[in-house]
């Protein structure tokens, strides 16, 4: 056995704990599955069946196990999601700071074993309060009829998901410097990528839902979950509906299918992550190839999941909602045309897709990219090995060609689809002029370089602060403006949002949306606001690469 | 064997270590000394693969730290200066927990646990929980833990820290008995008189330099051409002194006894000279009892070390 798991069930489940823990969860289980099971059980018959009598009450165990699946899964997902994963990020951060991860780090076990280890040693009591609850599940199936094979399914997904929410959690653990720090970062990490992240599968991204249990449960296991002898409701029914296949490129695949493949991705990217931590601590969570593929792949599942909406105008979720409404029943406002809402959906769509793009390549530049310490360290061996340069792809190498590979790599899918868009015949709400490809790529390049040579001449505090200046600052200014006077400042609001990417790209977008705006109707002039958004992105590329040129020479 | 060659770390803008070279042999205890921020920590970790350094070279057993951690590691044992333990872990299930990582199995394994245990005094304590442990008994775990696979190099961060009288002689007796065995042993401290008695090699660390290194009296023959005699008397002799002043090779006599019994005095040369001037004393009648070339004291050194500044190239 792994001795790191060994020691996890050493240190956790002593023959106290495992009394405690197990009586704990017994009880915990017990209580919310009766609860629930004799609450569905009950049936109440409706007076009319038996005009003669009162009202009479039957009892269906079928329908009690149906109605306590649920409330059980929730259990077993607070065991093993929500204290399990809080443990291991805890746990990672606090023996980093102590220097227990340094005598586990200088053993000669893989990195990969250690992981393992972690990851089902620290949370041997969760694991164990878990199996607790098994019997329970075992009654819930066989007394429920519930189809073995799509709980199987559903169980596949549940662990792959708890490995996934507790490798993010000890990642993150062995990355963020102090331990305080990791334990929130963990939690808000979980948090953002998988309750988040996934709501953004209703604005066309469907590739992000799947990175929970959501729709596995929803497309296998909720349709069984109904009473015998009910229908599913209108809700039940689009919920179902929207989980049964994803649309991909031109396919469709299974929900279970591609919550694998979605996990499977995030996991391997964890795992390389891990593993390079496992080796030398001061590495950075990615190398430079490795955050290429990463954002590849981010690219290429963009591209696939946003196929469907631009080629024939197909989406699902709430964006599909917008998109079938029936424009006489839809009060627009007056600004807008009174057919807008396809454009309306086309602008939410590419200001998600920039806006995702441009957050990874944030967050891409901020490892990949070398703080000046890291960038020092090169120059000096550089001239100790007396090579002319560093290795364009080594981690203490200036980032210039890595930031415009990635600015490129998330321009191609938008030009991609933004010409697949053009030449449907299905899709009228875009504009065939080149500068609606022009004008969102070239903001997206100047953005990225400036955040590449911010990143390169500042350390963390001013290279945040100068991220969350630049981008949340003027949109806290709209917001007093507009609580002030909304519409005498709506003109002025629109120039000081242009300063922030965050707003800026909705703008753009709108301002290149050839059915949104009524020109008849103007309330603001879009076009000066997104020159000066332009101008400011233009002059922050410049001063801030000619400042970080005069830093390097120096 | 452990060869460090030009080792240079940088922490942001600030040199902890600076072209650092020096080797410690199989069978021998090297101590490391120096002042809070001296760089002692730094070499020590990077020699342990756990800190990258901005250049250098590092050979544990001639394989490349830099290059090759993993199969460096297998030969390390390292003890950093806080002492932390697994604290739901029995003291032998600390030690079995590694033990398994450094892929000891079976009866092997149990012998090597008991033995590091047995080696630490932790025999009796083995079935005791870590967190009930005081600090020198964490400091004892760890040991117990850091010698379980048999190392051939060892890595000891300020080991006696935190340890009683008795467990430190218990400890340098245990790191002697490991030198005897052909291990080789870095370690660092700020207890002068513990490097004093345990190390058989030296090295000053300033700044992120190595200012002085070598064995103790190669050390103190090469800073110092004088030495002090320690001349011990059988009943005071008045005329000592005069005596004294009348050989070259001596100066500054220094009644350290107080009634005329024991002097001090300074000589230039070695143990040639000392043969002469003894020779000289008992010439002129001077009824010495005992007399001895004074061992240099490691605190003097330090001391006169750490009052001068660091210059370049300053090695013996």
């Amino acid at each position: 056995m792994n001795p790191l798991i060994r020691r996890g069930i050493r240190e956790r489940l002593r023959a106290k704990n495992l009394v405690a823990a197990g009586i704990f969860s017994l009880i915990l289980t017990a209580t919310f599955y009766l609860a629930a099971f004799f609450d569905g059980m009950q049936v109440v018959l409706p007076a009319e069946s038996y005009p003669s009598s009162e009202p009479e009450l039957f009892f269906n165990p079928v329908n009690g196990a149906r109605e306590a699946f649920t409330p059980l899964l929730v259990l077993q997902g607070f065991f093993l999601m929500f204290l399990g994963t809080g443990r291991i990020a805890s746990v990672t951060a606090e023996e980093k700071e102590s220097g227990l991860l340094d005598y586990q780090r200088m053993t000669p076990m893989s990195p990969l074993a250690k992981i393992f280890g972690y990851l089902f040693g620290l949370p041997a009591r969760e694991y164990w309060m878990f199996l607790v609850t098994l019997p329970f599940l075992l009654h819930c199936v066989i007394a429920g009829k519930l189809p073995i094979w799509n709980i199987f399914h559903l169980y596949a997904v549940f662990f792959c998901s708890v490995l996934l929410y507790h490798l993010t959690a000890h990642v993150i653990g062995l990355v963020v410097p102090r331990p305080r720090a990791a334990s929130w970062v963990a939690r808000l990490a979980v948090l953002g990528l998988y309750i988040f992240l996934p709501a953004l599968g209703q604005a066309g991204i469907s590739f992000l839902s799947f990175l929970t249990i959501l729709p596995t449960y929803f497309g296998k296991i909720l349709p069984h979950l109904l009473f015998e002898g009910t229908q599913m409701g209108r809700f039940e029914s689009q919920v179902v509906q929207f989980w049964q296949e994803v649309p991909f490129f031109s396919i469709s695949l299974s929900p279970t299918t591609f919550t694998f493949v979605m996990q499977g991705l995030i996991l391997l990217a964890l795992f390389l992550t891990g593993y390079r931590k496992w080796r030398l601590d001061s590495l950075p969570a990615f190398s430079r190839p490795m955050g290429l593929s990463l954002f590849a792949t981010l690219q290429f599942l963009l591209l696939g999941s946003l196929w469907p909406f631009f080629s024939d105008g197909l989406a699902s979720g709430l964006l599909g909602s917008v998109v079938q409404l029936d424009p006489t029943q839809v009060g627009l406002p007056n600004q807008l045309k009174s057919d807008a809402h396809p454009a309306l959906a086309m602008v939410v769509v590419q200001s998600t897709f920039f806006l995702l793009s441009i957050g990874a390549i944030l967050i891409l530049i901020n490892i990949c990219c070398p703080n000046p310490h890291r960038r020092l360290k090169g120059i000096q061996r550089i001239k100790k090995l007396g090579l002319p340069a560093i290795p364009w792809l080594a981690d203490e190498a200036p980032g210039g060609g890595f930031a415009t590979l990635l600015a490129l790599l998330a321009i191609l899918p938008y030009a991609l689809l933004h010409l697949l868009a053009v030449s449907s015949e299905s899709i009228v709400s875009i504009s065939s002029s080149p500068s609606s490809i022009i004008a969102p790529a070239s903001f997206l390049l100047f953005c990225t370089l400036s955040l590449r040579a911010a990143r390169e001449q500042w350390f963390n505090l001013g290279f945040w602060g100068f991220v969350g200046l630049l981008w949340l600052t003027p949109i806290l200014a709209c917001l007093v403006l507009a609580v002030n006077d909304f519409l005498g400042n709506s003109q002025l609001m629109l120039h000081l949002s242009s300063l922030s990417p965050l707003t800026f790209i909705p703008q753009l977008m709108v301002h290149h949306s050839p059915n949104l705006l009524d020109p008849a109707n103007p309330l603001v002039d879009l076009s000066t606001s997104v020159r000066t958004g332009m101008v400011a992105s233009i002059i922050g590329f410049l001063s801030l690469t000619l400042k970080h040129w005069k830093s390097s020479i120096k | 064997m452990i060869e460090v060659s030009d080792l240079k770390i940088h922490y942001g803008d600030c040199v902890a270590v600076n072209q650092l070279s020096f080797s410690v042999q199989p069978g021998s205890i090297f101590g490391l000394i120096g002042p809070n921020g001296a760089g002692k920590t730094s070499a020590i970790k990077a020699i342990a693969t756990l800190l990258e350094p901005t250049y250098g070279e590092i050979l544990v057993q001639g394989v490349s730290v830099l290059h090759q951690p993993e199969k460096a590691r297998g030969f390390l044992g390292y003890m950093p200066d806080f002492p932390p333990v697994y604290e739901g872990l029995k003291i032998w299930e600390f030690c079995d927990l590694f033990a398994e990582a450094y892929g000891l199995h079976g009866e092997q394994k149990k012998a090597q646990v008991l033995h590091a245990l047995h080696a630490t005094g932790l025999q009796e304590h083995m079935h005791a929980l870590c967190h009930t442990l005081s600090r020198g008994m964490r400091q004892r775990a760890l040991l117990a833990k850091t010698l379980v696979h048999q190392p051939s190099v060892l890595l000891l961060d300020e080991p006696a820290a935190n340890l009683d009288p008795k467990s430190r002689i218990d400890l340098r007796n245990i790191l002697k008995s490991l030198a005897r065995d052909g291990k080789t042993i870095l370690l660092s401290s700020h207890v002068l008189s513990e490097i004093e008695d345990t190390c058989d090699t030296l090295g000053f660390m300033q700044k992120g330099k190595m200012v002085l290194s070598g064995t103790l009296d190669k050390i103190s023959q090469a800073r110092q051409k004088q030495n002090f005699l320690k001349i011990r008397l059988t009943k005071p002799f008045p005329p000592l002194e005069k005596i004294i002043s009348s050989i070259p090779l001596l100066s500054q006599f220094e009644d350290t006894g107080g009634n005329g019994t024991e002097v001090r005095a300074c000589m230039d040369g070695g143990e040639k000279e000392a043969s002469e001037v003894l020779t000289r004393l008992v010439e002129a009648g001077v009824p010495v009892s005992g007399f001895a070339i004074e061992k240099p004291r490691i605190e003097d050194l330090f001391l006169e070390l750490e009052s001068k500044p660091t210059r370049k190239g300053d090695q013996p």
